[in-house]
Parts: structure tokens; sequence; C-alpha cells
């Protein structure tokens, strides 16, 4: 496949582009999912292809086909090329990207067990045994489990002379029970909503998840929900734990900080960001205790790679700093912009898509709190777990998010459960509030394969690591 | 384009060496190209030629799924043989009763040359007039312009043997200034039909009219929303409502109340595959002719569209509205329609006497309480105050929160103009939408642009 890749290379070089690469990617994802004790999908796909991005009078072009043939490949690099030219026609600017040293190497997931490998009778009866056990609560009449896995094998080359092959492998699930009375409906999930939680690891990561372990209790909580009160409409502090922490910085940390939306090139679909260029190194954007990094080496983070879809090798940078804006999530282009290099955030889910800044993992680091000391601390809040709804304005700035389950806190202690709960703010204010943050013992990194963005969309894999923070002065329970 | 002839004898020839009781096979051609701009200029370019097959396998009531996107023989046997591998390692599905048989579909005309031959550097000439327009008046303008062929094929081991070519149109436009933003879209089969100019215009004028918004106190407003506004609403409720999926699981707003009155009489929403009004895909991925369903009508809830599975499942018969096998999600009407009323949409502002007109909505959620239809969404690209009839100026962007079963039954009119909105379904779907007055909306929060 190099060989061809090297073909693209020479062709786009005879035809004077003044930038361009090529990008192999063969795709394997295996879907598992059941509901009580029926397959409700089961399905293992394959899909291959070349996308080929070049710059020609300055400006983009790229061109995808699935077809591996040569002539195909040639014709595709050549729609590129028109496609660039085409392009030209709005040109205000030549496009510039940042210099690179172009890489030649290897990388691969480090995983343990091979997922597609495992045989499929094991994830069945891992996942039966789940549903099974979900059911036992007469209450849940609806008792789902799924595991997915992904293997992405892609080679990356360039006319700058990179040329870097990379395997990803990656495993998650998990499972949802649904308990219904009359016309009440709740839900609660393990170890998070949404198809689960992930990581860049083979089938070990699921061994590892208590699964089995957490079902009785899932099932218990969504049984309790029916019976429980409606969460109180107040202003309050809260405690936010698990993959809701994770949502919480992907949508009011993550999408702000990506460069091209803050200039403007997403802005008709997802929209722009409050994180405006002026803000870059004195906006307070959150309180001192608050550190946000961009980190694509973060080991097993299902935003780790070796090589991001521009070349650019994996790396660790901060976007919030005690509190302050000090970087984007950037690419070769839009770097320059910012006087910096880029920390290396351009991907695309497939040969098809061109590559876009997207978040890896973007981790909300640790504090010193232990968790039951940060409950016992806290006199009179609601802690919030599992994420439910999400909704935020097209600047990052209004949010409003729903959880599966909340949990009264009085004099430090955990005592009513509540249902149904909503919590809304601010962007800035909501972070500035944040007085306390659990430590590194309590710190997961959630992945999230369902990220979407661009057009044609694109669903980005990525992850958060986090721990249990506490928030105050937050609005509570505003869905009446 | 690789056309039906060809696409039948290599998909039969394949399914002849099948092991399986039953075997289907799906083959979904694409073949696209979109230009997007941002700050007046194009800056991203693309074009796409792909095709995606799947392989459907049964044995003993056992299902399998398998897909590849290379048609090349040997990958196609081995993409069947997956399937194979994958029924063997299950139970049976109790609920499978077999692939659906042959079925007579509406001939409807969803394929037109000239969009097909549509190039890039159309789509950028199109886009530079667009900018041009926008430099006149000082604004900038960002967006998106796609073009594209495809072809749905079904055939399955019953004599099903469906194809469909079809063509796509759409172009989306936000129009800026430094504090404002105005948004117009168009979607066709036929790329000529677009009215590129009333569109720009539109978003121009929409722009110019929401300079300078002032801020707006959260509450109940009476509100006139726009068909993309509606669009967007009609999306969730397609995931959370109309499938038979969530209506037999009980979490629809459908689920009891079948019969019911869950709307205002003014409001009847169906989906009908084979309007050509629409964008018209006659059958389904089981190659199932796509049934006209009333969902709700005249606010009484009807039906939900059902798939062969989720009919079995029901005791009743499939719509016509699978998905793509191993999706999960269940049948999905994509099609839908919302009964245009008789009022004028200038005559429904007219009767506002304090409320808003809302252009269109950013991420909505409709997962806050399923059976409530319980939904939260922003407003953006052009909020107006309303005052005694007339829209006096414009608001910063706003936070609903509402029962849309609820908020669709305070409905105070519905427009007979009715306009195309894209939906989540691409090229196979589409919302047809009227303007809609609502009586008392809930905005719950607010925000700083």
């Amino acid at each position: 496949m190099k060989e061809k890749l090297k073909k693209i290379i020479h062709h786009l070089k005879t035809k004077k582009v003044a930038y361009g690469d090529a990008r192999y990617v063969f795709n394997t994802n295996q879907s598992i999912a059941v509901k009580g004790q029926t397959v409700e999908a089961i399905s293992q796909s394959d899909d291959m292809g070349i996308g080929i991005r070049v710059i020609v009078d300055g400006c983009w072009g790229f061109a995808a086909t699935s077809s591996l043939a040569d002539e195909d490949l040639i014709k595709t690099a050549n729609l590129a090329v028109k496609i660039a030219r085409a392009s030209a026609l709005t040109k205000k600017v030549e496009v510039q990207l940042a210099k690179v040293k172009p890489y030649i190497d290897n990388y691969c997931t480090k995983y343990k067990e091979d997922p597609f490998l495992t045989p499929v009778d094991e994830k069945l009866e891992l996942l039966f045994k789940i549903t099974d056990t979900l059911r036992v609560n007469k209450a849940v009449k609806l008792a789902e489990a799924n595991m997915n896995f992904f293997r992405t094998k892609k080679i990356f080359c360039s006319t700058e002379g990179a040329c870097i092959e990379q395997e990803i492998v990656e495993s998650g699930g998990g499972y949802t029970a649904t308990a219904v009375a009359g016309g009440e409906v709740q839900k609660r999930s393990y170890p998070a909503s949404h198809r689960g939680d992930y990581a860049c690891a083979g089938y070990e990561y699921i061994r590892q998840m208590g699964l089995l372990e957490n079902a009785e209790r899932v099932a218990d909580e969504a049984a309790a929900l029916l019976k429980a009160p409606d969460c109180p409409a107040t202003d309050t502090t809260v405690i936010i734990t698990g993959s809701q922490m994770a949502l919480q910085v992907h949508e009011s940390c993550g999408h702000p900080a990506e460069l091209d939306r803050v200039l403007g090139t997403e802005i008709s679909l997802a929209g722009g960001s409050f994180m405006t260029l002026d803000k870059l190194g004195s906006f307070r954007y959150g309180s001192p205790i608050v550190n946000i990094v961009i980190d694509s080496t973060a080991e097993g983070g299902l935003g780790s790679f070796g090589y991001d879809d521009e070349g650019i090798k994996a790396s660790r940078s901060h976007v919030i700093k005690e509190g302050i804006i000090v970087g984007y999530l950037t690419s070769r282009e839009t770097a320059p912009v910012i006087k910096s290099v880029s920390n290396g955030c351009m991907r695309a889910d497939g040969w098809n898509s061109i590559p876009l800044i997207r978040m890896t993992n973007l981790n909300l680091e640790p504090g010193e709190w232990e968790y039951d000391d940060l409950i016992a601390d806290t006199k009179d809040g609601i802690l919030l777990d599992t994420n439910k709804s999400w909704s935020i304005d097209d600047k990052r700035l209004n949010f409003q998010f729903g959880t599966e389950i909340a949990w009264q806190i009085k004099s430090g202690k955990i005592g009513q459960m509540y249902k149904n709960p909503v919590y809304t703010g601010m962007t800035p204010e909501f972070w500035n509030n944040c007085d306390a943050i659990c430590n590194k013992k309590h710190w997961h990194i959630w992945g999230i394969p369902s990220c979407g963005k661009g057009e044609p969309k694109q669903t980005a894999h990525v992850a958060h690591g986090t721990s249990p923070a506490r928030f105050n002065n937050v609005t509570v329970g505003v869905s009446k | 384009m690789i056309g039906e002839s060809r696409i039948f004898s290599t998909l039969r020839s394949i399914i002849q060496k099948s092991e399986a009781d039953q075997t289907e096979a799906i083959f979904i051609g694409s073949y696209s190209g979109l230009t997007r701009y941002a700050n007046s200029y194009i800056h991203q370019n693309v074009a796409e030629s792909n095709a995606t097959i799947f392989f459907r396998t049964v044995i003993d009531g056992r299902v399998g799924v398998a897909t590849t996107n290379s048609f090349k023989r040997n990958d196609l046997l081995r993409t069947l043989n997956n399937s194979l591998m994958i029924v063997k390692h299950q139970p049976p599905n109790p609920d499978f009763k077999g692939f659906p048989r042959p079925c007579k579909y509406k001939k409807v005309k969803t394929f037109f040359e000239p969009t097909v031959a549509y190039t890039p550097r159309q789509r950028a000439e199109v886009v530079r007039k667009i900018c041009r327009e926008a430099d006149k008046f000082k604004l900038t303008v960002a967006g998106a312009f796609s073009t594209s062929s495809s072809e749905l094929a079904v055939i399955n081991s019953n004599g099903v043997a469906a194809y469909q070519p079809l063509t796509t149109a759409g172009i989306n436009l936000v129009a800026m200034s430094d504090n404002s933003s105005g948004f117009a879209s168009g979607l066709s089969r036929r790329v000529v039909k677009i009215p590129f100019e009333s569109i720009t215009k539109t978003a121009i004028q929409k722009c110019l009219d929401s300079r300078n918004p002032v801020d707006l106190e959260p509450g109940k407003y009476d509100v006139i929303l726009e068909p993309e506004a509606i669009a967007e609403i009609m999306n969730w409720l397609t995931y959370i409502g109309f499938g038979a999926k969530p209506f037999l699981e009980k979490t629809s707003f459908l689920s009891r109340n079948i019969g019911k009155k869950v709307m205002g009489t003014q409001i009847s929403i169906y989906d009908d595959g084979a309007d050509s009004s629409g964008l018209a895909a006659p059958f389904d991925f089981e190659g199932v002719a796509k049934k006209k369903v009333y969902i709700v009508k005249k606010g009484i809830a009807n039906s939900p569209v059902y798939d062969s599975l989720y009919a079995a499942k029901g005791k009743t018969r499939s719509t016509g509205h699978a998905l793509m096998p191993g999706s999960g999600e269940g049948p999905m009407a994509g099609n839908i329609f919302i009964a245009p009323g008789k009022k004028s949409k200038a005559s429904l502002i007219a009767g506002v006497k304090d409320g808003i007109l809302v252009t269109r909505f950013h991420y909505i959620n409709g997962l806050l309480n399923t059976p409530k239809a319980l939904m939260t969404g922003m407003t953006r690209d052009g909020t107006f105050k309303i005052k005694n009839g007339k829209i006096v100026g414009a608001v910063k962007n706003l936070r609903f929160t509402e029962s849309i079963t609820k908020a669709f039954s305070r409905v105070g009119g519905v427009s007979k103009e009715t306009r195309l909105v894209a939906n989540w379904w691409d090229d196979f779907g589409c919302c047809s939408s009227p303007t809609i007055m609502i009586k008392r909306f809930n905005f719950s929060g607010k925000t700083e642009f």
C-alpha cells in the first residue's frame, strides 16, 4: 500500500502542488448489542480507501475514493487538484502551513488481548449475564448492553517526505437498565451512558471494567428513581462525578478551544467560540485550581495516537493553566495565527474525510481532594452523576445538562436520591466557581466514541481525564 | 455510478453462494462533492466516491450482518462469510420472522442529470456570488453547498430486487455582522431548483435585521417557529418518539397514547417517502415500499413507523421504514411532512401581540424526559421580538426547555407556506414544514449574544 501512496505523491509532485498528502485508512469495526436475551445487532464492518489532500493556487482541495485501482487513484488525485483550483475562485489569502519535521515512523496501540480474536461467544455470554442481572429487578423493563471494537490501520505520506504507519486498537462498551412504571421512564447506565466507556486498548479493558459487578446496583438505582422525588429547583453547590464531568469538559472547554471554531470556520453548523484570540494569555476561564491539558500521549486514552493526520507527533500542552486560557487545539494551518506550532489535533474519521481540528484526550488535571473528604466538606448541595442530556449555545457559553441521577448532600453526607436532575450555567462563571477537584486516585480517562463535527459530518473518538469536582452557585432543576 | 444491472448481477451471484437460509444484500453508492465556506472564502472543498455493501444472513432465526466498501468479488464473498460466521455464534432471535417478500413500490423520479454533472467550479461560482453579495453589505458569509448522486439497491433471496438512483443538492448559509447573524437554506433533488439568490437575500436581510440585539428575560412568550426551527425539533421527535422501537419500549410519547389527543388539532405529522415534493426515497433498506404513515393526525396519536423486525414484535406489518442493518436503532421516519395550515406566515406574525420569532434552533437535546418529549435548545441566527404584530428588533439568543407535545397543544396557527429542510437522513429524507405559532413557549435561559 505504501507503494501506491508513493505513486500518488510522485504524481502530485508532477502536478506541481504546493503541498500534498495521501492517507490510506482501513477501519474494521465489530459491534455487538443485546437487549434482554435477544441479540439486537451484531455486525462486522470493513471500510477502506484513500484520501488525497492538496494545496494548489494557495487553496485546499480534497478527493477520496474507495477504489484502490491505480487509474482511479490518479483520477482522484487530479480531482483534488481541480477542486483546489475551484476553491481559488474565492481566495483571500494563500494557505500557509507551519513547517514541521517529516517523520518516517510506525506506531501501534499497546494492548494485551486482540479484541477481534476474543470469541464472539465469550462476548455474548458476558453481555447476556449482564442483562440477566439487570432484569432480576422486576421494575427494569429494558436491559441493554453493548460492546464495540475498532481497528484502524493507516498510512500517511506527504510531498514533504513524511511516511507514517499506524495501527490503533480501541475497545469499550456499557449497559443501561430502563425502569418503566406508568408513564415514568428512568434509566441508569454503567460505566457511562450513550454506549459506555472506551479506551485505546484490547479486550483486557472490557475485563477490568467491572461490568457484571455493578449490574445489580445499577438496576436497583433505575428502579429506585421511579419512586424518587424530582430534583428541586434551586441555586446550590454541586459535585459532578463520573462521565458527566467528562462531558462538561468536552462541551464547555474542548469544543470552544478548537482554533478552527475560534477562527470562524465551523460557524455555520457547530458554531463559533467565546474563547476568542484576544483572551489568550489573559482571560480567566476558571478558578486557579482549574488546569486543562490536551494530551494525545496519555496511555490508553481513546484520543491517543502516534501522529495526527497531518503527521504531527503526539504531544501534551496546556489549554487552561491555573484558570487562564493559554492555548488552543491547533493544526498546521491555524497554529501560525497564534504564533505557535501545531499541537497535533488534526484528525479525520476515515479515508473519505478531511482532517479537522478535533479533541484528542482533553483532560482536567486532578486536584488534591479525597472524594470522601469532598462530600464531608459539603454542607448543602447536590451530587450529580452520569450524563442524560446535553445542550450548549453556539459560542459554548450557556449550557444545560441533564444527568441520570442525583443525591442530596446534607451536612457532609449523601442523602435523598433525586430523579430528572438538570443544571445550567454560563461557562466561565461556572468554572470560576470550581473550588475543589479530586485527586489522581479518583481520576479516570473517559472515552467518548461519538463526537460530531464538520460537514460532511465526522465522528471522532475522543477522551477526557477527569475526577469529581465541586462547583458553587449552580442553578439546578430548570426543566420545569 | 455502477448501475442497476451490474449491481444486481454481481450481488445475485454472491447471494447464490450463500449457505444461509436467507440472504440479503444492500448496496449504497455515494458520489458527492461539498464546498464549505467561511469568512467569505472557500476553506474546505471535498469529493468522495464510495460504495458500501451490507450482507445480512439468517440461519435458524439467527441474524448476522457484515459490511464492506469493496465491490470486488473476493471481498464480497469474504464479507458474506463474515456474516455467516457471526450468525453461527449467536442464539436465535425469536422476533425475527424472515426477510420481506417482493412488493410494488411507487416509481418516483429522484435522479436528475444536471445535479450529477454539477462541477466543483460551478459550486465555487455560486459561493463567489454569495460572498460578493454579502460584501455589498459589509457582511461575511459561511456555509456549505453540496451536490451528490447515490444509488440504493436491495436484493434478497426471497426475490426482492429494488433499485433507486438519487441526486441531492443542498446549501446552508449564515450571513454575519459584528453582532448579528442570519440563516437560510435550500434543498432539492434538482440543483437547478435551488433559489440561490433568494436564499442569499434572506440570510443577509435576517443578519441586517438582527443587528444590535437586546437582552430579553426568559419566560413564556408566544413564538413563531420558522421551518428550520421546526425541522430540528422533528429530528429529535423522529429519534425519541416516531419509531416502533421507543413505542414498544414505552419510552415514546406515542406509547399508551394511540387514539388519544397528544397535540393541537391543527397539527398533523406524517411520513411519506414516495412524495416527490420532499426528498422521495420510495423503499426502505429492506426493499419494502414506504407507506404514508400519519404519526399524529389532527392532534391524535396515530401510529409509529415499523420495519419488518419491529412489525413482528408489534404484530403488525412493516411500513417501510427500516434503517441500514446493524444500526440497532430500529425503524425511523425520515420523510417528515407537517400538514400546512390556512394562514399566511405574515398573518401569523400579525396575530402576535408580544412574542418572539425563531429562525433556527441550535443543539436541541430531546433526552430529558422522552415520554413527555421534553427538550431543550438554543435559538440562533435570527431571533426577533414581535410587538403588536410587527417585528420590532432583535433579541439575544434564548434557551427553551419545553415538552413538545404540550407546546404543540398550544398552537395558535400554522402557515400555508411550507419549506423543505435537510434533516439527519442526508440523501434519504428531509422535513417539509410550515411556520407554526405556539402560545406561551417556555424560554428557561439566555446567553450573551
